[in-house]
């Protein structure tokens, strides 16, 4: 097992204790839940082959499923995000780069980055409340969860990737 | 020989393909895996091992809980205290009429029959945002609670306990869009049943109430004990709004729940509350009615 492996266990854990003790008991409105399990998939670099990105997006998804008892939803959702996130990388980094694109707000600047994870986010929320809701009855709480989750999510993720990038360069200017 | 050209060119072809998009069969087989679980295990009563009641998360959540429970105590213990002092009072109330009626010639002994046992259990997760809202609590097969029975807090009823492991089990709560249960208005004999829709944990509606039946507001809602669920008269809510329902025979009734469920922690569960003689009487004129549909009545 790698130390790239075992770094994304540990913020898988970390994830996880977060979205589970405290994210899913927030319910801004009344309704707007964040799945910040999908930051995990967010920060896959390019370089990483479809088969281990769509395992990890399952195993994720199904971890999540059973501590929430939402059986398989949020293993669907996951693996479906796992799936595009190559493609939606694309749309946002530059043209000329060839090895391994890791997706960060160093990499991206702050504007692609948000609208990286927006969209990310935008699908993994709109997938999960689908799935859940299953209906057209109470459209409009199904419509609010997910652009609540969305912009929720997305706000916490780009502050944690904005904290990290910072104290990064803390650490940097430290260094020299 | 030309033809086996062409069946190796496209062979090759083919092969190149599928390892070419294999990922895209590894994405189809995952994705339905995760439905197939998702359609199959949802209404499914063997599902332990996918839920809140498995053992390893269950252990988890009761964690979770003995750290964070810590922060509700200031409300709990004015919750305890006021049940402390309307108990207290009950038995005041109680020693009064009892000094009242010293010489009685009645034997009484129906409190020892012991009619009802509950088993409290402590809260360790709950929803309460979705339309299938669930409660996990830490006793389960191994402590005596079997599917069916019914969950009740201090302050009302809470719901009926869904599926069971070792140590743990999970309610559906009355704010569960699946959830029913036969209730009544007051003292009075009019029953119906109390649902819930996707929303609002503090309300549901009771519907069923016939339409000359005068309603106030604040009146008190509570179980028929007609189901084998619940004894009667323990209290679901009271009347918040009163409105006529869409089909106009009778009136939708917004109950403003009394069990609160945001800061649900104690609970007890009715184990002995189960008529064995009653089901069984039911089951037999079930089975008969059915025997006859073949017959025919007429």
């Amino acid at each position: 097992m790698g130390y790239s492996t075992l770094m994304r266990l540990a913020r898988f854990a970390v994830l996880l204790i977060v979205q589970l003790v405290i994210l899913n008991h927030l319910h801004l409105f009344g309704y707007a839940t964040p799945l910040l399990i999908g930051y995990m998939i967010i920060c896959f670099e390019t370089g990483t082959s479809r088969m281990s990105l769509l395992l990890w997006g399952f195993a994720i998804g199904i971890i999540y499923d059973i501590f929430s008892n939402t059986i398989g939803i949020a293993a669907s959702s996951c693996t479906l995000l796992a799936m595009i996130q190559p493609y939606l990388v694309k749309l946002y980094m530059p043209r000329d780069i060839n090895e391994s694109f890791k997706p960060t707000i160093q990499t991206l600047g702050i504007q692609k980055y948000t609208w990286y994870v927006l969209s990310m986010m935008g699908v993994l929320h709109f997938v999960f409340y689908f799935l859940q809701a299953f209906t057209m009855a109470d459209i409009w709480l199904t419509i609010g969860a997910m652009f609540g989750g969305t912009l929720l999510s997305s706000i916490l993720v780009v502050c944690v990737e904005f904290i990290l990038h910072y104290l990064n360069n803390e650490d940097e200017k430290v260094k020299i | 020989m030309g033809l086996l050209i062409l069946y190796t060119y496209v062979m090759q072809n083919l092969i190149d393909f599928i390892v070419k998009y294999k990922y895209w069969f590894v994405f189809l087989l995952l994705e339905g895996f995760s439905l197939s679980l998702l359609f199959r295990f949802n209404n499914y009563q063997g599902s332990v091992f996918f839920t809140n009641a498995n053992s390893m998360v269950g252990g988890l959540y009761n964690t979770v809980n003995g750290v964070t429970s810590y922060v509700n105590l200031g409300e709990v213990n004015a919750k305890l205290e006021s049940d402390n002092e309307l108990l207290r009072a009950e038995i005041h109330e109680m020693k009064r009429i009892l000094a009242e009626h010293r010489v009685d010639t009645l034997r009484f002994n129906g409190f020892n029959r012991g009619r009802f046992r509950f088993i409290g259990a402590q809260v360790i997760n709950a929803t309460l945002h979705q339309g299938n809202n669930t409660i996990t609590i830490n006793k389960g097969q191994k402590d005596g609670i079997k599917p069916e029975m019914g969950v009740i807090c201090s302050s009302g009823v809470v719901g009926i306990v869904y599926l069971t492991s070792d140590h743990y089990s999970i309610v559906i709560p009355v704010i569960n869009a699946s959830s029913k249960v036969s209730c009544r208005l007051g003292k009075s004999n009019h029953f119906g049943t109390l649902q819930w829709h996707h929303g609002d944990p503090e309300h549901a509606q009771m519907i069923g109430v016939p339409l000359h039946v005068k309603i106030k507001k604040g009146q008190l809602i509570e179980t028929n004990g007609f189901s084998d669920i619940f004894p009667s008269s323990i209290p679901i809510g009271r009347v918040e709004d009163v409105e006529p329902s869409q089909d106009g025979l009778s009136h939708l009734i917004t109950v403003k729940l009394s069990t609160d469920f945001n800061s649900l922690q104690n609970v007890s569960v009715i184990t002995n509350y189960s008529h064995a003689e009653k089901r069984l009487l039911e089951q037999k004129a079930d089975s008969l009615l059915e025997g006859n549909d073949e017959d025919s009545f007429y």
